[in-house]
């Protein structure tokens, strides 16, 4: 047996471990936070949640479907195969946010998603197109390559296998957001003449959270929860049993 | 013993410890937060009471010329003003803001058999004004005993409980709302 694996493995347990008491404070931390209601929004960590309204006629366009929204990240993978295995290979990410408005029943509210970990889970935010063999990939991921100085031809101009995912946050749909409310930039203090307009949600310098999800609340728990078990008991589980295998080989047990 | 399966049995414990000592530093961390959670939003009701409180003598400045025959309302306004400016601890603030809450519904309710009173710019300002600061109070309400919830739930729950006996902790009185102020206000014509 290759060494290399169960050593790898080790510090992938210690990884995951590690990961999985993270986890436990996100969980608690949201568990612990009541939703507010955006009419009374107080400055500081806030949770909220509604659905997204544009902030103005601006709107970004996701790179690959042209899809009109507020936040986008994409991926472009490309196959790599070494004899009779291959494996995807990250080649370029990213991701663009333009402030927008937060809606539920009592108000709205100015969100900057700029520096929020984001998550979409919804598979209806997510669009993959893929290029290859005889296939050329869309005109809008051929103009984004291009503008990026990517080619998904090879050497001997032939299509590379390749594939582009990006996933987007757009009008209507409903967000989950734990982040700090403090002053709109844009607006003078205390000018505000209907609810929350002089205030704005976005990475706070003291609260190191900033979590925007597609998700439910109870969906964000029961998934961290998993997380948390996994993570925690997996990580351990991980690292005795590559420490085992190790010693094993060794012959130390 | 081998000492390999000693190593594996020491990296078990210490990792198991570890989970555990984290995970007392993550309750105490958090009973704290909600300890303070439940202060400031306390202070975020107390600003909006403070505010309301400040427009209530504009209020009563515009309508007493027309309500000559309602000084019973605007008497209960005023007193119940005082109280909550001499309210010192949190229950007696909590009782005023009732009153004031109160008095204020009976308020605007008779404000409807004075059609010149309603026609009055200032007054429709200053009442759509006190009834928003009302409801953003409704929800702040809310959200204290949000957190006063948590908070009794979390300091009573296994096993945050051990940490919150050595914390001291005690349980929080939510935000009570007198039973004759749920009622709609009776207006007699």
């Amino acid at each position: 047996m290759n060494i290399a694996y169960p050593i790898g493995g080790f510090f992938l347990g210690v990884y995951i471990f590690f990961k999985g008491l993270i986890w436990l404070k996100q969980k608690r931390l949201i568990e612990n936070m009541p939703t507010s209601k955006i009419r009374s929004l107080a400055m500081g960590l806030v949770e909220v949640f509604g659905e997204i309204v544009p902030a103005g006629k601006k709107m970004l366009n996701c790179p690959f479907s042209g899809k009109e929204c507020v936040y986008y990240r994409y991926k472009i993978e490309e196959y790599r195969s070494s004899g009779k295995s291959g494996h995807w290979v990250t080649i370029k990410k990213g991701e663009k946010g333009i402030p927008f408005y937060l809606k539920d029943k009592t108000g709205m509210v100015l969100v900057n998603p700029s520096g929020a970990r984001v998550e979409i889970s919804n598979p209806n935010l997510k669009n993959r197109f893929d290029s290859g063999f005889g296939r050329d990939p869309p005109e809008l991921v051929k103009k984004f390559l291009a503008s990026r100085g990517l080619n998904f031809e090879n050497f001997f101009g032939m299509n590379k296998k390749m594939r582009y995912t990006e996933w987007f946050l757009s009008l209507a749909d409903k967000l989950y957001i734990m982040g700090t409310a403090q002053d709109n930039p844009q607006v003078e203090d205390a000018t505000a003449r209907h609810g929350v307009e002089d205030v704005m949600i976005g990475k706070g310098s003291h609260e190191k959270i900033y979590y925007i999800s597609d998700r439910h609340e109870k969906d964000l728990l029961k998934r961290l929860g998993w997380k948390v078990a996994g993570g925690i008991f997996g990580g351990i589980l991980l690292v005795i049993g590559c420490l085992l295998l190790i010693f094993l080989n060794f012959n130390m047990l | 013993m081998a000492i390999g399966l000693g190593i594996i049995i020491l990296t078990f414990v210490g990792l198991v410890l570890l989970g555990v000592v984290v995970y007392l530093v993550y309750i105490f961390n958090g009973l704290v937060r909600l300890k303070n959670n439940i202060k400031k939003s306390w202070s975020n009701i107390n600003v909006l009471l403070k505010q309301r409180s400040d427009e209530l003598p504009k209020l009563i400045n515009s309508v007493k010329g027309y309500m000559k025959y309602e000084k019973n309302v605007l008497n209960q306004i005023t007193k119940a003003r005082t109280q909550f400016l001499n309210a010192k601890t949190m229950s007696q603030k909590a009782e005023a803001d009732n009153m004031i809450s109160g008095a204020l519904k009976s308020l605007f309710a008779v404000a409807e058999n004075y059609p010149k009173l309603k026609a009055n710019e200032n007054f429709m300002q200053l009442q759509g004004r006190i009834s928003g600061l009302e409801n953003e109070l409704a929800d702040r309400r809310e959200f204290y005993n949000d957190s006063v919830n948590t908070y009794n739930i979390r300091i009573q729950s296994f096993p945050d409980m051990f940490v919150a006996r050595l914390m001291k902790l005690q349980e929080k009185e939510m935000f009570k709302v007198e039973e004759k102020d749920k009622k709609d206000v009776e207006v007699k014509f």
